[in-house]
């Protein structure tokens, strides 16, 4: 029977694994960049730098994709995992190739040890990536519409991207590839940043916001105008990164994946203007915030691509980049969304069994929306101060922000955990 | 009870169920399309829908219904029956529903 996806739920371990995982890496990524927001500056090809980048999406971001997935492929599918044992056996594979890599990039200590631990890393991520998508191709059907195939080319772009990571990896150790490995590494960035990522945002987004919104008839053509164009776009772009320079390819994929991001904007646009739940909570607020920070990422993008910068201006304007995809859109997007997960899931596994019996709380009411809203307000304004101190080249005004978004990652633990002790 | 009382009664107990996410009960949601009450056997036949096929808290609904109707005097079995002809759609979310969603 159809809507009875909450039979094929994963085991709550599971995905508490991985969401525990990235909220512990969240942490420890504020922490860090806590710690290098001082000398925050230069070319981005340096240990501090790598290690940040590394440190957010490994440690942080791609365990709470990982988790979320595993949690909505079911639903969305409607299909059972395939084997629960094997994301056991990613997650193991994962989380000790990762620490690795991340300790040996930012050192940039480059011995045996770095391949090794960035093949275990690569494993994990492969292993994660097949399960997740040989399970949703069980069902056909669904993974032939909009959604599945968002989801699909997301994972497809992540073995991209793990593999193109895992050879930068070598490289890095015994230098044999014949392609620039800086251009390399962008192909790396984008295709795990906009491939991976971005589609799983807007594809996962499209189905949650009008679950979550009560909102029904967004025409689905920016959609599908979305898919086509960020995925041909990336294509372009990696195209010419790794047998380039195209010029006029890249300018092509640019405005592809430019005009992609467009069509995903204008379908979020009609999905907020059709619902039905008036009143926008921290997690929607969050989530426009992430979108705007996609927008400023593709405008500074421009800026770097088309205007004749001085190097320093050069350098600021990547770091700039960087702050806005990784903590910008991909941080607060996943902070949003786990606030609508978690306690549901929290719901789902400690309320569920008595409804009908006895009057529960909501999901949302698992939390106060003050909490919510002083941990939005801190990570927005912390990642404003961080970016005008990097633009500005201001060490204080860095510093400010990396303390105000350390303290917003703290806070946002804290609200996590006050989810997970609730009981009826 | 009259089969119009009996149906009257489930129809109220559902207003203590609840969509988990927006907190509207599944009447005032307009996620119940039709009771039937069959005296002979006692069994109730509930005919309920989701907002969306994918809702990932559908069995958990299903779940409440039963619990919360077969605490009804008289009622000795229920079924659920989930269906999307026609489709949910927000015009069936009732004036009172409308109002705790934050329209009026």
């Amino acid at each position: 029977m159809k809507g009875l996806a909450t039979r094929y739920a994963p085991s709550f371990a599971l995905v508490r694994a991985h969401l525990g995982f990235g909220i512990v890496g969240s942490v420890l990524f504020a922490a860090a960049l806590g710690g290098a927001a001082w000398n925050l500056e230069g070319h981005y090809f340096q240990g501090k730098i790598l290690g940040l980048v590394h440190l957010c999406a490994l440690g942080w971001i791609l365990p709470i994709a990982f988790g979320a997935m595993l949690q909505l492929v079911p639903v969305l599918f409607e299909v059972p995992l395939r084997s629960e044992r094997t994301a056991w056996a990613a997650l193991g594979l994962y989380a000790i190739g990762g620490i690795g890599f991340v300790g040996h990039i930012a050192l940039l200590a480059t011995v045996a040890s770095l391949p090794l631990s960035a093949f275990l890393l690569f494993l994990g991520v492969l292993l994660h990536a097949t399960h997740l998508a040989l399970s949703a191709l069980a069902n056909p059907v669904r993974a032939r519409s909009l959604t599945g195939l968002f989801v699909l080319s997301a994972l497809a772009w992540l073995v991209f991207a793990a593999s193109l990571g895992f050879m930068l990896a070598i490289h890095l150790w015994h230098p044999y590839l014949s392609v620039n490995h800086l251009m390399a590494l962008r192909a790396h960035a984008h295709a795990a940043g906009l491939g991976f990522f971005g589609l799983l945002i807007m594809g996962v987004g499209f189905e949650l916001l009008e679950m979550f919104l009560l909102s029904h008839g967004a025409p689905a053509w920016p959609g599908w105008g979305a898919l086509a164009l960020v995925n041909v776009g990336l294509v372009a772009l990696c195209w010419n990164f790794l047998a380039g320079p195209f010029p006029d390819l890249a300018l092509v994929g640019a405005a592809a994946i430019a005009l992609g991001v467009v069509c995903f904007a204008i379908r979020v646009q009609m999905i907020l203007a059709r619902r039905m739940r008036r009143h926008l909570d921290a997690s929607a607020w969050l989530s426009s915030g992430s979108v705007l920070c996609l927008l400023g990422a593709l405008v500074v993008a421009g800026t770097l691509s088309f205007a004749g910068l001085g190097d320093d201006m050069q350098n600021r304007l990547v770091l700039a980049y960087g702050l806005l995809a990784l903590p910008g859109f991909m941080g607060t997007m996943v902070v949003g969304q786990l606030y609508k997960i978690v306690p549901f899931l929290i719901w789902l596994h400690r309320f569920s069994a008595y409804v009908g019996l006895k009057k529960v709380p909501t999901a949302s009411e698992l939390l106060d929306e003050r909490s919510r809203e002083i941990q939005a307000a801190l990570m927005i304004g912390g990642l404003l101060l961080l970016l005008a101190g990097v633009l500005a080249g201001q060490s204080l005004l860095r510093l400010a922000g990396a303390a105000t978004f350390f303290a917003a990652m703290v806070y946002s633990a804290r609200n996590f955990l006050v989810v997970h002790g609730r009981r009826p | 009870m009259t089969p119009e009382e009996m149906k009257k009664e489930v129809r109220t107990s559902l207003y203590d169920v609840y969509d988990p996410e927006t907190g509207l009960n599944l009447i005032d949601l307009g996620l119940i399309y039709d009771v039937e009450w069959s005296p002979e056997n006692g069994e109730v036949k509930v005919t309920m829908t989701f907002t969306t096929p994918a809702c990932p808290a559908g069995g958990v609904m299903i779940s409440g219904v039963e619990r919360r109707v077969s605490t009804i005097s008289g009622v000795e079995q229920v079924t659920v029956d989930v269906t999307f002809e026609p489709p949910w759609t927000p015009e069936k979310i009732t004036p009172e529903g409308r109002r705790q969603l934050g329209w009026g």
